[in-house]
């Protein structure tokens, strides 16, 4: 395994406006890691997940890829901006991200939605990204779907094209921000099962969640925020069943 | 009532309609054109990029057509600049006063339209956009222009109805557009009501040819929508 981390954040702080969101939070992904990010509503966590590839804007800290640092810069306000949109846009391509509300393109079909990276991103031939993007729709059980469009799916099966529309890009490294918080109950299974085998296959995902269960079967490290920082870190077993923090004691209990 | 005026000057009446259509086609393909940049510098968050569209539009949707166009057709003549200038021989024509004003007033209601539907696209579907690593230019040319399109629709073709209609103040400026038209044969004729009706029911008709153009494009245009179709704000 490589030393040099696949994806390093160091010190991420992010207020809005007189609230400080997240208070200094370190974090290193190798490949191969899978990390989930646990903790109770308002802890910071999908502001620290949108941090890492500037959907939100830190105020302070660093965020390195493969060891290459991301330039950041103060603007006008306390926020960091790029200073190469570049170099930012290159990062995104290879860090995918799987948001909790899908987000897929609703004037494109499903197959259109997951080409949509490949060819006209990355300018990868046609016939190959159609090739790789029919596997990867059958391999999230989607394949029959993939003339229709976003609104004939239920939500388990937008999600799941979401999560193939990521892997099209074929990123180093995947963030879910609670893929599974806005399904029915029933269709959280599907989802989960997509996210394990790509667990399995050894990717490297970030994942915000409160699928208790699943986290603690999957996770390489797990990682508690309580208030914007870290509040207990370690290997599942050490989080979930012999936890430091009394916080995350309580937290645990409280969702089992 | 006596409506064989009406089949008498029926030819004079289409010849009328041509020029209409003529003024309505022009100003609002043109009028699309133009708007595009305009409503695209209008949503930069930079205020020097967007203060000039803004005033253009301010000032475009705030005065009355009818200004505009004795504007454009009057104020033009006044400036020996443009008197002795090469647009000249265009400035000096009605139809083309008509055609410079008409495009002004339709571009600055349809950028604002056009920024409406850009804004009103969920913050989302943007979100998904960035997280793939395009470049802004990729953004607009293959999510968000085509996304806007279609809610932009019914929108589009409401201001394309009011371009027909606003047409009609052509005949001020002399052209002999339908209504202007009919205001000539009226005067040979004294039979305001035939005539005038008979515009009115060939305005319909074009009216109606327009939204079913417009229903079947977006029948096509929106079939993904789904039970969901994004609203346009109320301000646009
Ligand atoms: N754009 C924003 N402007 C102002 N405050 C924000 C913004 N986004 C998040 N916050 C605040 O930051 C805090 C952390 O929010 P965040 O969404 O990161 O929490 P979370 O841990 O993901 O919670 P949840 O489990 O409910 O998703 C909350 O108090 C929230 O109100
Ligand atoms: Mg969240």
């Amino acid at each position: 395994m490589s030393k040099v981390p696949a994806l390093e954040l160091n010190d991420i702080h992010k207020t809005f406006g007189d609230a400080e969101v997240l208070k200094g939070i370190s974090l290193k992904a190798y490949d191969g890691d899978v990390i989930s990010i646990l903790g109770s509503s308002g802890s910071g966590k999908s502001t620290f997940l949108r941090c890492i590839n500037l959907l939100e804007n830190p105020t302070k800290g660093e965020i390195l890829f493969n060891g290459e640092k991301l330039g950041l810069e103060h603007g006008k306000g306390p926020d960091l901006y790029p200073t190469d949109m570049g170099q930012l846009t290159r990062m995104r391509q290879q860090v995918g991200f799987v948001f909790q509300s899908f987000n897929l393109w609703p004037h494109m079909t499903i197959l259109e939605n997951v080409m949509e990276g490949p060819l006209n991103v990355l300018k990868r031939p046609k016939k190959e990204v159609l090739e790789y993007c029919e596997h990867l729709l059958n391999k999230v059980g989607i394949a029959d779907k993939k003339h229709m469009y976003p609104s004939q799916l239920s939500g388990g099966q937008q999600q799941r094209v979401a999560i193939a529309r990521t892997l099209a890009m074929d990123p180093q490294v995947i963030l879910f921000d609670e893929p599974t918080s806005a399904l029915d109950p029933e269709l959280v299974g599907e989802v989960l099962g997509v996210m394990r085998g790509l667990a399995d296959e050894g990717r490297t995902m970030l994942i915000v969640t409160h699928e208790m269960n699943f986290a603690k079967e999957v996770s390489s490290e797990v990682v508690f925020l309580h208030q914007g920082l870290v509040e207990e870190k370690g290997t599942p077993q050490k989080v979930f069943e012999a936890p430091e923090s009394e916080r995350c004691k309580a937290f645990i209990s409280s969702t089992f | 009532m006596d409506f064989s005026v009406v089949v008498e000057y029926f030819p004079k009446l289409m010849q009328g309609t041509w020029v209409s259509l003529q003024l309505i086609a022009l100003s609002v393909v043109l009028g699309g054109i133009f708007a595009l940049p305009i409503a695209l510098a209008r949503i930069s968050k930079n205020p020097l990029v967007s203060g000039l569209p803004f005033a253009y539009i301010f000032f475009f949707r705030g005065t009355p057509l009818l200004v505009q166009i004795f504007l454009v057709y009057y104020g033009a003549s006044q400036f020996e600049v443009v008197r002795e200038s090469f647009l000249w021989p265009i400035l000096r024509e009605p139809f083309w006063c008509a055609i410079i004003a008409f495009t002004l007033n339709t571009s600055a209601y349809t950028a604002e339209i056009f920024r409406g539907a850009i804004q009103a696209i969920p913050v989302g579907e943007v979100e998904a956009c960035k997280v793939v690593g395009m470049t802004k230019v990729q953004m607009y040319r293959r999510i968000l222009l085509p996304r806007a399109f279609g809610i932009v629709l019914p929108a589009y073709g409401n201001e394309i109805i009011l371009m027909l209609k606003g047409s009609a103040l052509a005949s001020t400026i002399t052209i002999l557009d339908l209504t202007g038209m009919a205001r000539t044969i009226i005067a040979r004729t004294y039979t305001p009501i035939e005539i005038f009706l008979a515009a009115g029911v060939i305005y319909l008709a074009i009216s109606m040819v327009v939204i079913a153009i417009f229903k079947q494009v977006e029948k096509r245009q929106n079939r993904y929508l789904g039970p969901n179709p994004v609203k346009l704000p109320d301000d646009v």
